[in-house]
């Protein structure tokens, strides 16, 4: 299993470094480099080489892996999928070509921003793997769902749907739910409801007397490795909680993973021609 | 006693099985691309899909190599264990930056070949398709002929017990078919169970030993080859001019007696009046020119199955 998936990996990886698609990304990143990194201006601080890179890592790991996946997706593959004992290792083989590539780009990036940039400090070269990592990796993965190349039906409407339902709802003020359980209080009681809207209105007069925002940090939890990363960054210094972030990033990559791959061993292969 | 026989019977047909499709329905949107299928591939068999476009043939293919999921029956190795397969595609669709040596040589490492043995495979699979002196050649590069070989030595890598050859000829030349042809039957021999498809009956009748016609999704016909081209036999005898004036006296002998033009054809049992029906053509001043006994063809067969 490992010699088929590193045989698939180091054949897309190569395949895409020296395809079109491959040095438009190479050139992307040095537009990248000249436009955030620009060695004729003031040097940038640590916490804004690592966030910025970071972040550019994050954003490539998916338009890469979208690339990637298109490209597995040709009909050129099914010779190769017949020889596979099991579809888990093509989409093993796609994810880590697009995070090698990935990290080819962000290293490219990296060294290069280093031309009259910050000084690293051992401690900060060592903080970087996870930090650009992770996110990294939950990308790819989220981009592999994007792809027609795992989709299922309607599968990629309902994880970006999930998706887009937490980030609307980490964003959701207490004041917008009260005005909205008032709303539906009325609405209720115009229906003759009279239960229902008593206890919506007891909601509405709940909300806006609390002061926390109870729904956008029930939501928000979920993008907590994120806030926790970009602030332990920003600060300097990773507190123990903060240091547990890219490990719930790397968890959540994982159940994505695990999704796609049930997806892609339960689908029909219909690759394009 | 008669049971136990019976099941040794059962059992020894089972061993020679390799592949076993049950009832296997197969629909795409608003298409039944296979209809309630079931196919027994033998071991050692070689076996000819044929079918108009849109028969299901490439469906099939694509089931048993395990692309397709079927939405009703089930495929499954008789012995539980899939036996290795090699496909190639209708389509001659490869990685066009690659060089074939350098695609063979991943396909045999897909195949689990030991990095020792890598590049003999490749040396083997290029004799044997006979592109040995292309194979530094860029796949982009190569004519439709030898993209038609590089696909069948990329599905002969690994050794694979089970190949799948969906229109193997497709696109060569006459010599480069024969050699196809050749080469299937060497295959043949040395104990591959091949299932392929094409639409040159010629190919199907040199190298086939079973044929199965395929329409609207449905098996409408199978039989080895043997039995499917020596069944209704039929004499075929030729007089001189047209025959339609006797044609009442020479019908009224059999009724599976025909007569068209200066032609008569004896099916069945009416072969055995040979004698009496050209004893009555020449007392009828007719010349005999020619009397054949012939086989049911082909192309007969596949007309009646595809009508």
């Amino acid at each position: 299993m490992i010699q088929r998936i590193t045989v698939l990996t180091r054949y897309f990886s190569k395949s895409m470094l020296v395809s079109l698609s491959g040095m438009l990304y190479l050139l992307l990143t040095l537009a990248f480099w000249f436009v955030f990194f620009n060695p004729q201006q003031q040097t940038p601080e640590e916490a804004y080489y690592q966030l910025v890179i970071g972040g550019f890592g994050t954003a490539m790991a998916f338009l890469v892996t979208l690339s990637m996946a298109a490209r597995a997706n040709a009909a050129e593959h099914y010779p190769i999928m017949v020889r596979l004992q099991s579809r888990v290792e093509m989409v093993t083989a796609v994810l880590a070509s697009s995070l090698i590539l990935t990290v080819f780009y962000e290293l490219v990036l990296a060294l290069l921003a280093l031309v009259n940039g910050p000084d690293l400090t051992l401690g900060h070269i060592l903080e970087l793997p996870p930090l650009w990592l992770a996110p990294m990796v939950v990308a790819a993965v989220l981009a592999l769902h994007a792809s027609d190349f795992i989709t299922i039906g309607w599968s990629r409407i309902y994880v970006f749907g999930v998706l887009a339902i937490l980030l609307f709802g980490q964003g959701v003020q207490n004041d917008s739910l009260a005005s909205l359980s008032t709303s539906l209080s009325r609405y209720a009681l115009n229906q003759g409801w009279v239960g229902i809207s008593t206890r919506l209105d007891g909601y509405a007069s709940t909300l806006s007397l609390t002061d926390e925002n109870v729904v956008s940090r029930l939501f928000g939890f979920v993008f907590w490795p994120f806030q926790a990363m970009a602030e332990a960054i920003s600060n300097g210094y990773f507190t123990a909680n903060q240091a547990l972030a890219p490990a719930i990033l790397l968890l959540y990559a994982t159940v994505l993973f695990l999704l796609a791959v049930d997806l892609f061993a339960n689908k029909d292969l219909e690759f394009t021609e | 006693m008669i049971c136990r026989w019976c099941w040794s019977i059962y059992r020894s047909c089972r061993i020679f099985l390799v592949i076993e499709i049950r009832n296997v329905s197969k629909q795409f949107f608003s298409v039944q691309a296979l209809h309630n299928v079931t196919l027994n591939i033998q071991r050692g068999e070689v076996v000819g899909l044929l079918g108009p476009n849109g028969a299901g043939k490439t469906t099939l293919f694509k089931l048993i190599a395990g692309l397709l999921h079927p939405d009703n029956g089930h495929i499954r190795p008789v012995n539980g264990r899939w036996p290795t397969i090699g496909y190639k595609p209708d389509r001659l669709l490869f990685p066009n930056r690659l060089r074939l040596s350098e695609y063979l040589a991943m396909m045999a490492s897909l195949s689990g070949a030991p990095a020792e043995d890598r590049e003999k495979a490749v040396f083997n699979a290029l004799v044997q398709v006979d592109l040995v002196s292309h194979a530094d050649k860029r796949i982009g590069d190569c004519s439709k002929g030898m993209r038609q070989r590089l696909g069948l030595a990329q599905a002969l890598m690994g050794n694979p017990a089970v190949l799948l050859l969906d229109e193997p000829s497709n696109g060569l030349d006459p010599n480069g078919q024969a050699e196809m042809q050749g080469l299937i039957k060497k295959l043949h021999g040395a104990g591959k169970t091949i299932l392929m498809s094409s639409h040159q009956l010629d190919e199907i009748t040199a190298v086939c030993t079973h044929l199965i016609i395929l329409n609207n999704g449905q098996v409408h016909y199978q039989n080895s080859m043997v039995e499917a081209l020596t069944i209704s036999p039929h004499t075929l005898i030729q007089a001189d001019r047209d025959l339609s004036e006797i044609a009442h006296i020479v019908q009224a002998q059999h009724p599976e007696i025909q007569v068209q033009g200066s032609h008569i054809q004896l099916r069945g049992e009416a072969m055995q009046l040979r004698r009496e029906i050209l004893a009555l053509l020449l007392q009828s001043q007719y010349d005999v020119l020619h009397v054949e006994q012939k086989h049911v063809t082909l192309a007969e067969i596949y007309a009646k199955a595809v009508r």
